[in-house]
């Protein structure tokens, strides 16, 4: 195109007018992506579930429960989906952008207690048509109270790993001279990682300390079995005492010393491994840590493995759960209500721990087809005094808070500060 | 086909110089017009990025001085800057907190939050530690290495494919690869250390080495980069240059300082530009290499923090606060390119 056909005078200001003028359809798009409904009559279309549930146990989980669902109910149908990247926190940020565009999927999996106020006002009560009087007796107090927001029936939980287990390589603390038995309180684990620092060649307590979670987790074991339901309870209320939380780190700390050395560049996989391979004699995790030993034939409870109540949380059962929530504007309400009564079923939750490692949250399982270990955790379960929430795992606190939690731990794993730390958990409050 | 911009412009200037008579523009038809005739061309590309880019930009910032936390419809007719006080609160200890010499910075309570919410100097800072150093080792190796590369070395073509390889990795990919670069038993890192008598070091948690570790790791992926801008540029030097400066007597280094490098002066905004966009975009790193968006606060950087306040705190409105930060530390590195540019018509 040559200049000398360049004369119809198009100015600048042209220019920048139909520029606003782009920008304003702009908004207008996106404005009308946030404002139109989706609005379905059909009560039994088909259940949209999101999960990221994409690969191993939890696929094979969500899979055994969708055809246990089917098998009962064969005139609804199902549209699945694993969100990809198989890591809740995308899932929460697909269902966030979904909610924005007033789009809610049926239901997805999230985990119950505090968390839910993230998505607070778009859940519905479920209590009567899928809270019946049957779930209402035989879920215990605990995780009852989770599946409830400010007191409505939101959710149905589906299973519970447990936080508070300390497991341990049989044959390390053997040769050290350890009996796990024995252990009674946080400052006697640390005293058997002296020991076993002593007198075998193994890491004491293998830990990830790349991400902060593994620490979350560590320290609110500690600070149940050091202050008990009563003090656990005041902190996840914003009343927690100082010098408590205080406390429970400093335990950490000393812990931290017979941490691995790489601990900062290896995943929680690798520090599980180096147990399972009796290069570490203890691991402090939820239970989905006995589900990578169920996979290795060598490798057996009661044998080669075991596990207690971490010393000094014994009578609590520190909970984990997931759940399937009822959204309002729901696109199947119908279907996701048959479906969420199926999830709170012994048949439903008895198929999906069956696959996950976890135990059913309903008092009334028939739990003879779960394994040995599960079976000893399902009676901790249903023998603990208290079923109090993990802070880590999303019960306890709302997300802003747990938030403001991890951040405090994120600076915790690089200088090992008690005395701040402890400030900014207390603070995480305010 | 001319940049479209640029043949705007010469419509402009040209318009009032016409003297040669002919028929006046604005008796031709409307549908004659070039700009309208040609439009197929341009205006599909620049309605999509109209609404896209420039659509997106304007809605962010908009979102920025709502209260919107995530459900329901935005409230956009109570607008006000209270995210912006509450993302710069508390300066004069913020300011030198980022320079290590504060003491605690005071959070703001905006109307959207029953709890404290920390201003964005940390982030902040770090972000710009990052750019800077990132920017400006990467250059320099960048330009050390093409200058190398140029000298008529042998297998000057594997040399260039070895330097410029880990460009083409992902974030994800080099953030694992260095984890395990860092670790203090069997990383690479730790036992050449460990060969000048050093270490082990914690690398990967230590608040003293954490966004260093990470600025090193993002060297070694770009660094390449710049070695193929830079690499360019020379070859684009005329070799009469090299032999004047050889003839008057300057010594290797003289010829390159006074006579090349100050012909490299394109090259090096170019380059800059991207890298510094790479910097700010450093958030895929961290996320894999760190497990999340919690860094630390010795590594955390704008992006991370934005992530957090929006998709974990639903706080959008806080989140398109710093977006908007983000967007004008941009604005900063770009404008400033695409001024020289425009100075040099070649925009």
């Amino acid at each position: 195109m040559s200049s000398d056909m360049n004369d119809d005078g198009l100015s600048r200001r042209t220019v920048l007018a139909s520029a606003a003028a782009a920008g304003a359809t702009g908004l207008a798009g996106c404005s009308s992506l946030t404002g139109g409904g989706t609005e379905t009559d059909a009560g039994m279309s088909e259940i949209e579930l999101l999960h990221a549930w994409s690969s191993g146990d939890g696929n094979a989980a969500i899979a055994a429960l969708i055809e246990g669902f089917e098998e009962e109910h064969p005139d609804v149908e199902f549209a699945e989906e694993p969100v990809n990247g198989a890591a809740r926190g995308n899932l929460d940020q697909v269902v966030s952008n979904r909610l924005q565009a007033n789009d809610p999927p049926s239901t997805f999996q999230t985990w119950p207690g505090a968390t839910l106020t993230k998505f607070g006002d778009a859940y519905a009560d479920i209590e009567g048509e899928v809270w019946t009087d049957d779930l209402k007796e035989n879920y215990l107090p605990g995780p009852k109270a989770q599946a409830q927001l400010d007191g409505t029936y939101v959710t149905v939980p589906l299973n519970i790993h447990r936080i508070n287990n300390l497991f341990y390589n049989t044959a390390v603390l053997e040769e050290a001279g350890v009996d796990p038995e024995s252990l009674s309180s946080p400052a006697d684990v640390v005293d058997a990682c002296a020991a076993v620092a002593e007198n075998t060649d193994a890491v004491p307590f293998a830990q990830q300390t790349s991400g902060p979670w593994s620490t979350i987790q560590l320290w609110e074991t500690v600070l149940l079995a050091q202050a008990g339901i009563d003090g656990y309870e005041a902190f996840i209320g914003g009343d927690g005492d100082v010098d408590q939380v205080r406390s429970a780190l400093e335990n950490v700390v000393e812990l931290s010393e017979y941490y691995p050395s790489d601990a900062s560049s290896i995943s929680f996989t690798e520090a599980n491994t180096m147990v399972m391979e009796g290069d570490a004699a203890f691991i402090h995790q939820g239970d989905w840590a006995a589900g990578a030993y169920s996979g290795d034939d060598e490798f057996n409870y009661g044998e080669q493995w075991g596990q207690v109540t971490y010393p000094g949380s014994e009578g609590s059962y520190l909970l984990n759960m997931d759940s399937f929530p009822y959204f309002d504007n729901n696109p199947s309400p119908e279907a996701t209500k048959t479906f969420l009564s199926y999830c709170g079923t012994t048949d439903a939750q008895v198929r999906f721990n069956r696959e996950k490692g976890s135990i059913p949250p309903r008092k009334d399982a028939d739990v003879s087809e779960l394994n040995a270990f599960q079976q000893d955790q399902y009676d901790d379960f249903t023998s603990a005094d208290s079923q109090p929430p993990s802070i880590q795992h999303g019960l306890a606190v709302s997300p802003e808070i747990k938030t403001n939690i991890t951040s405090a731990f994120s600076g915790f794993l690089e200088d090992y500060d008690a005395d701040a730390t402890a400030e900014a958990l207390v603070g995480a409050f305010e | 086909m001319r940049n479209p911009i640029a043949t705007l412009r010469n419509r402009w200037s040209d318009s009032d110089a016409r003297a040669d008579g002919g028929e006046p523009a604005s008796t031709r038809s409307f549908f004659d017009r070039d700009s309208v005739r040609s439009a197929p061309f341009w205006l599909p590309p620049f309605l999509l990025v109209g609404l896209f880019v420039y659509g997106a930009v304007v809605w962010n910032f908009l979102l920025s001085l709502t209260d919107f936390t995530g459900i329901g419809e935005p409230d956009y007719t109570d607008l006000d800057v209270e995210n912006y006080f509450v993302a710069f609160a508390d300066p004069v200890d913020g300011l030198l907190s980022t320079v290590g010499l504060g003491g605690e910075v005071q959070g703001g309570s905006p109307a959207w939050s029953e709890l404290t919410v920390e201003p964005v100097w940390n982030s902040l800072g770090n972000t710009i530690a990052l750019m800077v150093g990132f920017a400006a080792i990467c250059l320099a190796l960048g330009l050390v290495l093409a200058i190398l590369v140029d000298r008529g070395i042998r297998f000057e073509n594997t040399f260039r494919t070895i330097y410029l390889l880990p460009m083409s990795l992902s974030f994800v990919v080099t953030a694992k690869f260095w984890l395990y670069m860092y670790n203090p038993n069997t990383g690479l890192i730790n036992i050449a250390l460990g060969a000048v008598g050093i270490g082990p070091v914690q690398i990967v948690q230590n608040p003293d080495l954490k966004l260093g570790a990470v600025a090193f790791a993002l060297i070694w992926q770009f660094s390449g980069y710049a070695m193929i801008v830079y690499l360019a540029a020379l070859r684009g030097i005329p070799s009469s240059h090299f032999e004047a400066a050889r003839v008057d007597g300057a010594s290797t280094i003289k010829m390159y300082w006074r006579v090349i490098i100050p012909q490299l002066r394109t090259a090096t905004v170019s380059a800059l530009v991207v890298i510094t966009v790479f910097a700010l975009k450093a958030f895929d790193f961290l996320f894999s290499m760190y497990g999340g968006y919690q860094p630390g606060p010795s590594a955390d950087i704008l992006a991370t923090r934005m992530v957090r306040e929006a998709y974990a705190n639903q706080n959008w409105a806080y989140g398109s606060t710093i977006a908007v930060i983000l967007f004008v530390m941009a604005l900063f590195i770009v404008a400033p390119y695409i001024y020289s540019q425009y100075r040099r018509g070649e925009l």
